[in-house]
């Protein structure tokens, strides 16, 4: 159980990490989600213990991080960004060094080992310099540190990051039945990434804590700004009267490349999917369509409406809009 | 701790740096035995050593650099830093590795004055006792080195900075007995000081009252020893640059004088520079 209260992170004006607040439930997989800077190292190395915050507590298994940070470093694997990795040495002598660092026993120590090269697929390089490896095998080796002691709660700072898409599959369900004894926090700045494997979602920005909710509930503010892109050939008002009379549209505009060919941005309402219908009354007016995407919300745009946004529908239909325009 | 102490002696032997140092140091101490004890026929090892102070400053460094400073760099000091371990273990296991790899070499030239006793009288004492002040110096300038290599993520600058600060300790003495020696440079002197007190200070605080604080008491604290009691500044630099000159207790030893104050000199020095190197680390945390 990871529970964070208050936390401030400043570093001499610049504040990384402003007020979070949050509990981790054992068992639990929980995806720490944010832009680029937004804090999310930052409250990883603070959870760990690796730096101190200039206010507020972290409190690991029981144990406050700054009070007791022997004890609860004891209960918590850690893979930072960088894989913390010695070049110089073998797979298999890195990871020996890891579980006499953290104190596992000597006679378990060599089985231990093992197992967790199997369990991450790193068997096959255990005797090779890690200097040698490849980016996804060093991230696999870091992860592979991480869990050498079995520690009840792992924080994964982007552990996908480098790997191949096979690789990708396996590390998150590796993750996943992981979480069947680990508590688990790792942090991502993929969307689908996190949702395909946490029971929950933080999001922050700035610092500052923006969601904290189950995958379907954010999903459901992602539905909302999902957007269909329609570029239709032939009479502009011809075709814009078809839009203004399908159901289910929040809301629409128009962009002419010329006044032969316009694309419409359009908003529709979650229950409604009327591609269908628009393929069909296009053609009926003669206005084929040329190209139909959907657009899938990035999580910046997500942040941007979360951040901004209240939870009432309005404020966010406005917060589209302001989207729309950064999009532009 | 005995995790760390083990991976350090297994890095310098699997690179380069740890046979090198020792094969260095063996032959360079080897040719002063040959040269000075049995060509000279000079029955006394502590004369050999003691040509050889200089070169322990040139190859300190090159064991102490990477201590802390790779890990820095390699960022495996998160790694470090987030298990189960306290700085003062992490530290320590550093520290007694490089002392065990300097330590081999001890074991090794103290063979030498036995080898010279076969062949007649030798100075048995006093070889022992100058290789126990070797041994002590050098403990001192790798607890120097890795103070220096905790403070920067670069090797070469970790080299550099402790080798200057290394040949300072040693040419301390000379530099001390150009110095003046009267009551109001020593105030000037010590004025100055004081303001680099105050500027380090600051660097490591960010608070602007405490630095004014220090400095203001400082420079009173010396003006009024000046005007009041000027007899205190009798010498000052002197003794106070003795403390820095880490080189100069090894001449007791080297004379066969086991003197209790050059012993305790040494023992601080490694227990101030490995404290120094923890409070360094935590400090990072804090910054």
């Amino acid at each position: 159980m990871i529970e964070v209260r208050n936390l401030v992170k400043d570093y001499y004006g610049h504040v990384a990490v402003n007020n979070l607040s949050f509990t981790v439930n054992p068992g639990e997989i929980v995806g720490f989600l944010g832009p680029n800077g937004a804090g999310k190292s930052t409250t990883m190395n603070v959870i760990t213990g690796y730096i101190s915050a200039s206010s507020g507590q972290a409190i690991v298994n029981g144990y406050d991080i700054f009070t007791e940070p022997e004890k609860a470093k004891k209960s918590i694997g850690y893979l930072p960004e960088q894989p913390p990795l010695y070049p110089d040495m073998k797979v298999v002598e890195y990871l020996m060094f890891v579980a006499d660092l953290k104190k596992v026993k000597k006679s378990e120590r060599r089985k231990m080992v093992k197992d967790i090269m199997e369990l991450t697929k790193v068997s096959d390089v255990s005797g090779r310099l890690i200097k040698h490896l490849s980016k996804g095998y060093k991230q696999r080796v870091g992860l592979a540190g991480a869990i050498v002691g079995y520690p009840e709660i792992l924080i994964l700072d982007e552990p996908t990051v480098g790997l191949d898409p096979n690789q990708i599959i396996e590390i998150r369900q590796l993750i996943k039945s992981l979480s069947t004894k680990h508590t688990i926090l790792l942090s991502s700045h993929i969307m689908q990434e996190v949702s395909a494997v946490c029971d929950k979602i933080i999001i922050i920005n700035n610092g500052e804590l923006v969601a904290y909710d189950t995958p379907a509930n954010i999903a459901k503010v992602m539905e909302e700004s999902r957007e269909l892109i329609v570029t239709v050939k032939g009479d502009v008002n011809c075709s814009k009267n078809v839009i203004n009379n399908i159901e289910g549209i929040r809301e629409f505009r128009c962009e002419s490349a010329s006044e032969m060919l316009c694309t419409y941005y359009i908003k529709v309402e979650e229950e409604y999917d009327i591609r269908e219908q628009i393929f069909f009354e296009m053609a009926r007016v003669n206005c084929p369509v040329i190209e139909m995407r959907q657009h899938e919300v990035s999580l910046e745009e997500i942040f941007l409406s979360l951040t901004h946004g209240g939870s009432n529908q309005n404020n966010r239909r406005n917060n589209m809009k302001r989207v729309m325009e950064v999009e532009e | 701790m005995f995790a760390l102490y083990k991976k350090e002696l297994k890095a310098y032997f699997t690179s380069m740096i740890g046979p090198v140092f020792l094969a260095i140091l063996l032959v360079i101490i080897g040719i002063y035995f040959f040269v000075v004890n049995m060509l000279n026929m000079i029955a006394d090892f502590s004369v050999a050593l003691n040509a050889i102070t200089f070169l322990v400053i040139l190859i300190i460094p090159i064991i102490t650099m990477r201590i802390l400073a790779e890990e820095n760099k390699q960022k495996t000091d998160q790694l470090l830093l987030t298990s189960p371990v306290s700085v003062g273990k992490i530290v320590a296991g550093k520290y007694l590795a490089l002392l065990t790899l300097y330590a081999i070499d001890m074991v090794i030239i103290c063979a030498y004055p036995m080898i010279m006793a076969k062949f007649g009288d030798a100075e048995i004492a006093r070889s022992y006792s100058a290789i126990l002040g070797f041994f002590l110096m050098g403990a001192a300038y790798i607890a120097i080195g890795m103070f220096i290599s905790s403070l920067t993520e670069s090797q070469v600058i970790a080299a550099v900075v402790s080798f200057i600060v290394m040949i300072f300790t040693y040419i301390m003495t000379s530099i001390t007995n150009l110095l003046p020696t009267d009551h109001l440079s020593v105030w000037i002197v010590m004025g100055v000081v004081t303001i680099f007190v105050a500027i380090i200070a600051h660097g490591m605080m960010h608070n602007k009252i405490a630095t004014g604080i220090i400095f203001v008491f400082g420079e009173a604290a010396f003006a009024t020893i000046y005007f009041v009691k000027p007899e205190l500044y009798d010498g000052l630099i002197g003794n106070i640059a003795g403390w820095f000159s880490v080189v100069d207790r090894y001449k007791d030893f080297s004379i066969g004088i086991m003197n209790i104050t050059s012993l305790v000199y040494y023992i601080s020095i490694v227990f101030v520079f490995l404290f120094l190197t923890i409070m360094r680390i935590k400090k990072k945390r804090w910054s």
